[in-house]
């Protein structure tokens, strides 16, 4: 099983109509929220299950892969 | 800085939809101190319902259809299958005596509108006796060694403490409360229906709520139009978004512009844009732990075929209020182990055919024939509402 990369949602708030959805379907913690009825933004999620960005009636919910740190090198 | 009350409430209720506010209306009627909280500053917005509820529904919990939120009586049901074929039921045909707009008549049920309902129903708990708070969020609750919990809240930017024996998860969908005390209250994406709907100007309705079912309108789930008061319409529409590459937004505009209804809808005027998440799923396996209980959709007491939930939301809360006051006038304490009779109580009132109602919803949705299931969707929709269905009062 390859473990998934972590990401960060964002979401376009001009086409949100605040209904809850991806909140619905979201496994995450508690607290997983924004003070808009939706997801955490700006947070990495480790989960990355992307049922949110599916569940999005108006499909306003995107995300990043989060940067995975670098590696130090001795050279 | 925080503040802590001295004082110790029977129940706390987070949310004051109608799940929540028919739980603190019946618990401060039987004489319980109920504290119900609200983070909103106006209760039932931005709607996320399509405000459908019998009028069975309503005067089983004692609330009075009201000139403040009643948009539109409903007589019946016209249900449609994928090309247009119906099936009404309107019983002012089939009960012309007692179904109507006359005065000795009534109605089958109504359209509300959420925001001025959940108003109503929160005032009738604060008449009750309830105190209520706006603007109050709750972010977290512990168990305390005497029995009771802390719930901790803010309102206003302040941080306050109470104890309670007993705090109620009414939080809807997004249920955080269920969260907290590790219930697995989230949905699966299958079985969490993606819904826009529009009011719209401009089309005709006749007091009947209107469904159309078919994989090619509404893939998992189903579209309705229904009577929204003032002249307007209501048209929406729910998918299961493991069944289509496309959101709820795109099926519901070919919806308009490509069935058997865009002659009807030609004209229409969008005057409002509402979505939700309408749970088609079980409900939940566990729906209580020390000291604290679920209602209404953060229990997914939700029909899981109609999608219905203020019928459920309102039968929860006044179980869970006499469960409650029931359990305290025992003198038992509120732990898992005695909270676990309201889940029963609840199972046997409406929660076993709620089951069953799933596992009907799951065996359509499980054919992989797309024309077999479509008949059996629209078959199970036209008995559902038929006036023999042993369902009705689910």
């Amino acid at each position: 099983m390859t473990k998934k990369k972590p990401v960060v949602f964002q979401i376009g708030w001009n086409a949100c109509i605040h209904c809850g959805a991806c909140v619905g379907v979201c496994p995450q913690e508690p607290g997983f929220i924004s003070a808009f009825d939706t997801i955490a933004v700006n947070t990495p999620c480790d989960i990355a299950c992307m049922a949110c960005v599916e569940i999005c009636p108006v499909s306003t919910i995107s995300y990043e892969n989060v940067p995975e740190p670098k590696q130090l090198s001795w050279e | 800085m925080e503040i802590m009350l001295s004082k110790t409430y029977d129940v706390v209720v987070i949310g004051s939809g109608p799940a929540g506010a028919t739980t603190a209306r019946v618990a401060s009627n039987l004489g319980l101190k109920v504290l119900l909280v609200d983070k909103r500053q106006e209760l039932g917005a931005p709607v996320q319902c399509s405000g459908a509820v019998s009028r069975h529904a309503l005067e089983a919990v004692g609330i009075i259809a009201d000139d403040e939120f009643v948009l539109e009586n409903i007589f019946g049901f016209g249900i449609f299958n994928q090309n247009g074929e119906e099936k009404i039921i309107d019983y002012r045909k089939l009960k012309p005596e007692e179904y109507g707009n006359g005065e000795d008549q009534k109605p089958l049920g109504f359209v509300v509108d959420r925001r001025r309902f959940d108003r109503y129903l929160m005032t009738q708990a604060e008449r009750a006796g309830a105190e209520v708070w706006l603007k109050t969020e709750a972010l977290g609750y512990q168990t305390s060694i005497d029995g009771t919990c802390e719930v901790k809240l803010i309102h206003f930017n302040k941080n306050i403490s109470i104890k309670t024996r007993v705090l109620v998860g009414a939080d809807g969908l997004q249920s955080q409360v269920g969260k907290w005390a590790g219930l697995h209250t989230h949905i699966k994406l299958n079985e969490l229906a993606s819904c826009l709907q529009y009011v719209v100007d401009g089309v005709e309705t006749d007091g009947l709520l209107e469904i159309i079912t078919g994989q090619h309108w509404a893939p998992g789930g189903y579209a309705w139009v229904f009577p929204k008061g003032h002249g307007y319409a209501e048209i929406g529409l729910g998918v299961a978004r493991t069944m289509t590459p496309h959101d709820a937004r795109w099926h519901l505009d070919y919806f308009m512009k490509n069935s058997f209804f865009k002659e009807r809808f030609q004209n229409a005027r969008i005057l409002e844009i509402q979505g939700g998440g309408v749970p088609l799923a079980a409900p939940l396996k566990t729906q209580f732990a020390d000291n604290l209980v679920l209602v209404g959709d953060a229990a997914r007491h939700v029909n899981p075929i109609t999608g219905g939930g203020i019928h459920t939301a309102v039968q929860s809360g006044q179980i869970a209020a006499n469960f409650l006051a029931e359990l305290f006038e025992s003198g038992q304490k509120p732990t898992k182990q005695n909270l676990k009779g309201y889940q029963d109580n609840w199972l046997a009132e409406s929660g076993n055919l709620m089951w069953k109602l799933y596992h009907e919803k799951t065996a359509i949705f499980k054919n992989k024939d797309i024309d077999q299931r479509d008949d059996l969707l629209f078959k199970t929709m036209s008995d559902y509402f038929s006036p023999y269905s042993e369902y009705k009062k689910i």
